[in-house]
């Protein structure tokens, strides 16, 4: 599923440290990571080490509570950070989330690739990506 | 749900390879089949899964049957791949503002 990989960067004017530490700092993540427009993020636990985990709860007036679920994978400060990402507890509909830091300039530039995104979704919907395998299988 | 079999059909590189090919103008089942390495048989169910998808539409022309790659149903699954895109990107200029915010706190 190489197609259904998503990168985005983003320069910023400050340290590696800085943009890294950012991301494992729950007083910090509540105020950037999943922030939208109309919502509002009601709950953050970070345990950063390798195989620890974060949940970030966001509120939407529209649509409800949001779960983000995570674990962390690599922890390389300050360059890379890699976790799996997941809507359910019990992540069965995990994807990879890199993110690598590089110096640029007075600051730095951030890469994040999220992997497999297609299949995130299809895990979420109703059928979930289990039944849609046995679908194809049958089909095939 | 559409969209689902959207993106299945778009999981796959044969697929893929097919649209890409449909996307310069209709084609025959053979025409497609030809640049695979895969049975016509094999190509045939690529293309129901496609059809089904609606990414691929299907007319006859007396005893030919001619596809032809409807975008569409292609345009729903974008929206939803920028929607997680904009998920990030939010993320990352949320983050940028915050750094800048401390910056000029005391």
């Amino acid at each position: 599923m190489t197609a259904a990989t998503i990168v985005v960067s983003h320069r910023f004017d400050a340290s590696l440290e800085r943009v890294f530490d950012a991301w494992l700092d729950p007083a910090r993540a509540a105020k950037f990571l999943f922030a939208t427009p109309t919502g509002e993020i009601v709950k953050v636990e970070i345990d950063a080490r390798v195989g620890g985990g974060f949940l970030i709860i966001d509120r939407r007036p529209e649509i409800g509570d949001a779960e983000h679920f995570g674990r962390y994978v690599e922890i390389d400060r300050p360059r890379r950070l890699v976790f799996d990402f997941a809507a359910r507890k019990d992540m069965k509909d995990a994807t990879r989330v890199t993110i690598e830091i590089v110096p640029a300039g007075t600051g730095c530039e951030l890469t994040l690739t999220h992997e497999g995104v297609w299949q995130d979704y299809a895990e979420r919907t109703q059928g979930g990506w289990t039944m849609i395998l046995e679908g194809l299988a049958q089909a095939l | 749900m559409q969209i689902d079999d959207t993106l299945l059909a778009l999981s796959d590189p044969t697929r893929r390879a097919i649209l890409a090919r449909l996307a310069q103008g209709e084609a025959r089942v053979t025409d497609l089949a030809a640049p695979f390495d895969i049975s016509l048989n094999s190509v045939s169910k690529h293309i129901r899964m496609l059809e089904r998808a609606d990414l691929v539409r299907r007319r006859r022309q007396g005893r030919e049957h001619l596809l032809s790659f409807n975008p569409q149903a292609m345009d729903e699954a974008l929206a939803w791949m920028d929607a997680q895109r904009s998920r990030w990107t939010r993320s990352l200029a949320a983050l940028d503002a915050l750094l800048i915010q401390e910056d000029q706190t005391p």
